[in-house]
């Protein structure tokens, strides 16, 4: 089990304090929609179709490097079952962002999106960036949920929207950086004054263009 | 507003399997409080740096930060916006983009609001001001199901914990007996802590070594599971042994559950106990040190061998002992198989405190590598006399320490000069020879006095008093002393004393005159050239008297002051100075005896 693998990466993820500041981001959503996979394809890039249900919480962390900070994520993974509820929401206090997750080809998945919405409200802070990930964009044929619908839904309550897949590996990556990046955006915000040099401003544009071609790959 | 967080409802084997994702929270926490608290370590000292306190600073202008005088036309400075402090332009950070700047001490506030996560905790704050700040939901959930705090310093009595257990709720037990092993002590839980870390990287990360592995096909599932399950084991098995019943014990007694608001609000110390236990072993040490020297620790049966290099630099006076590696160390606990070895040294016959130098506590090994320098500061004529020990010791539970062996080797006889003595070598562990050092006489430095018995009249009545004739004319004879200084004396680790001299003169029929010199503070040599005057004895008294002269350290908060050396005078003498010293000072002491009114310099050696 000790692989080369493990030293070599190991060590460095978890007890490196060698960043420059920890994100903490919380993964919500029905059961089944894809969360844990999403993560573990974002932190591992690794992914099984097979479905295990998440006990209470979980997480991973992955440093990742993004306007020139070295960002220490804290990733969250809860489980979307309604008997381990007291437990999830008691971590959304300390999420700075969230990432409400629902399933194209599960409409009820979707429909719940409004309930998540409302616990994120209840439970965490006032400023909570939220992105709604519409997941399995892979399984068109099986979509029940439009990405319009997703969208529309998105802008009324007011997060930003990305169509992703786990297993096909589209838009795992681009989500969490915007997720960062709002952070990021939030945090300057709160500090005052509008301080690119340690903020990410700037990199609201190119996101937005990076936001284009996944959809593209949906459409397929 | 706290929500009760609560794992009752959950079955056994969830529970187990959150609190194991608890514990590598904790770990991640950790490392960021620690994180956090270099960084505003770091940001307190900028302000010390560059603080201007008072207010009657602001008429001459200066640079609230570098201190610099501003002009009154050129380089006037500017108030910065964040501090209202005025600022000279050195001492500005422009921000990129906009045109603002801070000053630097603002910059850096902002910018270990950022690194810490502040910005977060103070906006938070204002939809729940009562959370605390680094408070985490797993810290909660942990704290509301175990002391923690408790638990790392209750001693490692364990009754067997599962007897204690059938009696409560025998049902629970059942489930509960696959934790063979949590009546392990807590030592384990604070090792465990640093080796889990490792561990627990481990788990985060397994899944890369599974990215190869073929993810298709019918047995999915088990795949799934099974990578699941190595992640778990990866969580450090003892840790989870230990506190698991403990988690679970006031679940199974049906008490309070979750204890109320106080735990929520309180500002996590539970979190950091675990950690800070490992680290406070440091200071333990520290405050024992003494009990080994007293005798008040284990012994292992000694073996294996330990590499040091001894190298002495003539030019800075520095001996300098290069701890290399030990290798087949003993267990410290042999049952158990642990040993958490450190060395320490002494340069004998110093065996105080100050004299003392350690290196780190490697954990769980019997091949540990230290690669750590102690030095000393030693005069080369010093050197000669002292023998280096080095001991090797396990530490243990609650800083109970065990002897894993030491090598003795004297400098006297040591080449400082040759090259190939410099390089480290192996050395075989020895048992404790205590004995033999016991008979090493200690030396402890040099006091130089001078000393003059005064008469009143002239030599006729000396003549009378050494025929005891005179006795009652001359009671009013004066012993002086002055002390005018130490050198060579065991100084603190600082390289300084706060030293003084008692002397104790006592006559034959036991009374005894006692004076004492001032505190001279922060000197190794101290030179006091303070007077000592015993009146009224007489040159016969004398005779059959004894002074005693001892240097002390004075303690900073009361606590006993330190006896740094002594010397004796008189009749009763032993020759335990050695017959050099002893003869010398003994010859000096009839001298001033029989030469009064004539100042005698003496140098004593104190043991």
């Amino acid at each position: 089990m000790a692989s080369a693998t493990d030293s070599r990466y190991g060590q460095k993820e978890s007890s490196d304090q060698n960043f420059d500041y920890m994100f903490k981001i919380l993964i919500i959503g029905n059961s089944s929609v894809g969360k844990t996979s999403f993560l573990f394809r974002y932190a591992d890039d690794s992914f099984t179709p097979a479905f295990v249900s998440t006990v209470g919480i979980d997480f991973k962390v992955k440093t990742i490097y993004r306007n020139d900070k070295r960002i220490k994520l804290q990733i969250w993974d809860t489980a979307g079952q309604e008997r381990y509820r007291t437990i999830t929401t008691a971590y959304y206090r300390g999420a700075m962002g969230f990432i409400l997750m629902y399933d194209i080809t599960n409409e009820e998945s979707f429909n719940a999106v409004q309930d998540w919405s409302t616990q994120i409200k209840t439970y965490s802070w006032d400023n909570a960036q939220v992105l709604l990930v519409g997941n399995k964009c892979d399984m068109e044929d099986e979509r029940v949920v439009s990405s319009e619908r997703g969208r529309q839904l998105a802008d009324h309550l007011g997060f930003e929207f990305f169509e992703a897949s786990a297993k096909d590996n589209i838009n795992v990556k681009q989500t969490f950086e915007r997720l960062v990046d709002v952070i990021c955006e939030k945090m300057s915000e709160s500090l005052d004054t509008a301080d690119p040099a340690v903020t990410g401003t700037k990199q609201g544009p190119q996101l937005t263009d990076q936001q284009a071609p996944p959809h593209q790959d949906c459409a397929c | 507003m706290a929500q009760e967080v609560s794992l009752k409802s959950l079955r056994e084997s969830e529970r187990e399997v959150i609190l194991r994702v608890l514990y590598r929270d904790r770990e991640v926490q950790n490392i960021e409080e620690e994180r956090i608290r270099k960084l505003k370590t770091h940001l307190q000292h900028l302000r010390w740096k560059g603080s201007k306190s008072g207010s009657q600073e602001y008429q001459q202008k200066s640079c609230a930060r570098c201190q610099q005088a501003l002009g009154l036309l050129l380089n006037r400075g500017a108030v910065c916006r964040g501090c209202s402090h005025r600022v000279c332009a050195k001492c500005r950070v422009v921000l990129r983009a906009t045109r603002a700047w801070k000053c630097t001490i603002c910059f850096e506030d902002r910018n270990v609001k950022i690194k810490t996560g502040e910005w977060f905790f103070e906006e938070r704050a204002k939809k729940f001001p009562t959370e605390g700040k680094h408070e985490t939901a797993g810290a909660k959930l942990l704290q509301s199901y175990q002391k923690l705090s408790k638990i790392s310093v209750v001693p490692p009595t364990p009754p067997p914990l599962s007897e204690s257990w059938c009696s409560g709720s025998p049902g629970r037990f059942q489930e509960l007996g696959q934790f063979k092993g949590f009546n392990k002590s807590v030592e384990n839980l604070f090792l465990s802590v640093t080796t889990h870390m490792k561990k627990l990287s481990k788990s985060q990360n397994d899944m890369t070594s599974d990215k190869q592995r073929p993810a298709v096909g019918p047995r999915q599932c088990e795949g799934r599971s099974e990578r699941r399950s190595q992640s778990d084991t990866a969580v450090n098995v003892t840790t989870r042994k230990v506190s698991a019943p403990d988690i679970l014990k006031p679940l199974n007694q049906e008490s309070p559950k979750c204890p109320p608001s106080p735990v929520f609000i309180s500002s996590s110390p539970a979190p950091n106990t675990l950690f800070s236990g490992g680290l406070r072993h440091g200071s333990l040490i520290s405050i024992n040190s003494t009990c080994t020297e007293m005798g008040n620790f284990d012994n292992a049966n000694v073996t294996g061998e330990i590499e040091f290099a001894i190298r002495y630099c003539f030019r800075t006076h520095s001996l300098e002992i290069c701890i290399k590696a030990c290798k087949n160390l003993a267990y410290g606990e042999e049952k158990k198989k642990k040993c958490n070895p450190y060395v320490k040294t002494y340069l004998l016959p110093d065996r105080s405190s100050q004299g003392k130098r350690k290196t780190g506590v490697q954990k769980n090994t019997v091949e540990p590598t230290f690669q750590e320098t102690l030095k000393y500061q030693v005069e080369p004529t010093e050197l000669a006399t002292r023998q280096l020990r080095v001991s090797v010791w396990h530490l243990g539970t609650l800083a109970r320490r065990v002897f894993l062996g030491e090598v003795v080797i004297p400098l006297a006889t040591w080449d400082f000069e040759d090259r190939t003595t410099q390089s480290a070598r192996w050395y075989p562990l020895q048992a404790k020879a205590e004995k033999d050092e016991d008979s090493v006489p200690t030396k402890n430095g040099e006091l130089v006095v001078r000393a003059k018995l005064v008469l009143p009249a002239g030599p006729r009545k000396l003549q009378e008093a050494q025929e005891g004739t005179g006795d009652q004319l001359s009671h009013n004879g004066q012993l002086c002393l002055v002390v005018l200084g130490a050198k060579n004396l065991p100084v603190r680790s600082d390289g300084t004393l706060n030293s003084f001299v008692k002397g104790c003169l006592t006559l034959p029929d036991q009374q005894r005159l006692r004076l004492k010199s001032p505190v001279l503070k922060k000197q190794a040599c101290p030179q006091w050239k303070h007077s000592f005057v015993f009146k009224g004895v007489t040159p016969s008294q004398l005779r059959q008297s004894t002074l005693e002269l001892t240097v002390w350290d004075q303690a900073t908060f009361g606590v006993n002051d330190r006896l740094l050396g002594g010397a004796r005078l008189g009749s009763k003498e032993e020759p335990a100075g050695g017959a050099d010293s002893c003869s010398q000072s003994k010859l000096q002491w009839q001298k001033v005896l029989s030469s009064p009114n004539l100042w005698t310099d003496m140098t004593l050696t104190l043991h």
